[in-house]
């Protein structure tokens, strides 16, 4: 299908280096709007929405955030840490979206597992169901991710 | 046939001559010609060719506002008062402004385009505002993921600044799809070291400008700065401080301690530096050195975690912690954070819950 100039617009910002070195699309040759359908099909066959996953996301970050980039345990398979870093990064739709570079990682004590996102990330499977492309530093795979915080 | 090649010339020809039509005529209405900007009530006037952001118009006059992303608007630092001239605040400056700034008339000056006279307000620090060419002298690995970068001024040579302050540096467009922008890093020499600028960085995972500091940046290659900018800073009192920093956040108490040594400083000075492991501990012997000439200053460093391989045998928990078992009344007592938002909230909380004024907590908070 064509593109529309604003998704040519919006699919060149995730490309560039602009906001983040490399982009957030990294390798990844899809179209946005193809790799935000492939994962939504992932999440859905996995019995999850991308409001669920962004809300336990957030919540996990939350529970992180006071003990100052240290590890807190949030039962007997799950452990997180929050760490901040200097700056602030915007959302590259185009809206109002300021977030710190905080960075939360969740880790499975049983197999070690480990997955981490930046708030900018809880924003982006929050409001745009996007996961970034493959390549990119921050791209979340979406069973990858349902495996550490769900314990799915 | 040729009646079809002659509609396709045809139709080509005029969207053509519409097309210069509108190049002509936005080179027509976008002159401004020579626009007036007063600043800060008179204190200063500029004649400038119109037509460009404020940021770059005051940038080609010397005038460096403070500015993160390189003028796209995304990182709303650059902001000053435009008291006239400037139209309606724009969409693209709304989500930077708060209910006051908007009353006061604050604008992001990257995105405010000079087009008439116009009056702003800045900081008067702003007009001491250099820039300087330098070049990288050294670099020291002070941990797994910071770094020291020692940069030499070229031009002008010297940096005349107080302990506290910070400059941006210009991280150049360093590979494909990565444009020009700033960084602000806190400043970590001796005040006195004028012909040199210190900078303590930690790498951002993925960001732009460490990413070319830490991997591309060499030694003796050419490097961009302005500064000295910032207000954060010892008070004249003398009130015993509390210094809370971790990572990259020492670098102002560095250049602090500095300034304290040269002036024989008696001031009772306690810094806590909280570390996740032994690992993220730095500068031990440089702040081993500092106690021995600053016999007021006493160096607390907190590890959350130590590894029992560490043989940690120092102050354990939270630096948060470590400053509520040291305490019971802060009431006497000035505060100095330098970190993330995270951490200086959480310290702020708990100074304040020791009795230590509000307004005797000061902070550089990362942003």
């Amino acid at each position: 299908m064509k593109q529309s100039p604003q998704d040519k617009n919006l699919e060149g910002m995730l490309r560039s280096g602009r906001l983040v070195a490399g982009g957030f699309l990294g390798t990844d040759t899809r179209r946005p709007e193809d790799i935000i359908a492939e994962d939504a099909a992932v999440l859905r066959r996995l019995g999850y929405n991308a409001s669920q996953v962004a809300a336990r996301m957030q919540d996990l970050r939350d529970l992180a955030r006071p003990a100052l980039g240290t590890w807190i345990q949030v039962d007997e398979v799950l452990q997180v840490k929050s760490e901040d870093y200097k700056g602030v990064i915007v959302c590259p739709w185009p809206h109002e979206g300021r977030y710190e570079k905080r960075i939360t990682t969740a880790q499975r004590l049983d197999t070690g597992q480990s997955i981490s996102w930046s708030d900018l990330n809880i924003h982006f499977v929050r409001d745009h169901g996007f996961f970034e492309g493959r390549g990119a530093f921050f791209r979340i795979e979406p069973d990858e991710l349902i495996k550490v915080i769900f314990n799915g | 046939m040729i009646e079809f090649v002659f509609s396709v010339l045809l139709l080509s020809g005029i969207a053509a001559g519409l097309a210069m039509i509108l190049v002509i005529s936005e080179k027509v209405i976008q002159n401004y010609g020579p626009c007036k900007i007063t600043l800060n009530k008179g204190k200063k006037e500029l004649t400038v060719e119109g037509g460009k952001p404020l940021l770059t118009t005051l940038k080609e006059q010397k005038i460096f506002l403070p500015s993160a992303c390189g003028g796209r608007g995304t990182c709303g630092v650059c902001k000053c008062k435009v008291l006239n001239g400037a139209g309606p605040l724009l969409p693209t400056e709304t989500p930077y402004m708060d209910d006051k700034e908007r009353k006061e008339g604050v604008r992001l000056a990257c995105q405010v385009k000079v087009r008439n006279d116009m009056e702003i307000e800045i900081p008067a620090f702003l007009f001491a505002i250099q820039q300087y060419q330098a070049k990288l002298a050294a670099v020291e690995d002070l941990t797994y993921d910071m770094k020291r970068f020692r940069f030499e001024l070229l031009g002008p040579e010297t940096m005349d600044f107080v302990a506290g302050q910070y400059v941006q540096i210009t991280c150049p467009a360093y590979k494909k799809g990565v444009d020009e922008v700033s960084r602000a890093y806190s400043i970590a020499s001796d005040p006195k070291d004028t012909h040199f600028v210190e900078l303590i960085v930690r790498r951002v995972p993925n960001g732009i400008c460490t990413t070319w500091l830490f991997d591309y940046l060499k030694v003796g290659q050419p490097v961009q700065l302005t500064g000295p900018y910032g207000e954060f800073r010892m008070s004249d009192t003398q009130a015993p401080m509390i210094f809370i920093a971790g990572g990259s956040g020492m670098a102002p108490f560095v250049s602090i301690l500095h300034q304290m040594r040269h002036v024989g400083s008696t001031r009772k000075a306690d810094y806590f530096f909280g570390g996740n492991s032994v690992r993220d501990l730095c500068l031990g012997q440089q702040m081993a050195e500092f106690e021995k000439a600053i016999p007021s200053f006493t160096f607390h460093p907190v590890v959350a975690r130590p590894h029992p391989e560490d043989n940690w045998t120092g102050q354990t928990g939270l630096v948060t912690e470590a400053v509520k078992r040291q305490y019971s009344d802060l009431s006497g007592h000035e505060g100095y954070l330098c970190g993330s938002p995270g951490m200086i909230d959480a310290s702020i909380k708990v100074l304040v819950g020791l009795g230590m004024p509000q307004d005797k907590v000061y902070y550089d908070k990362f942003a």
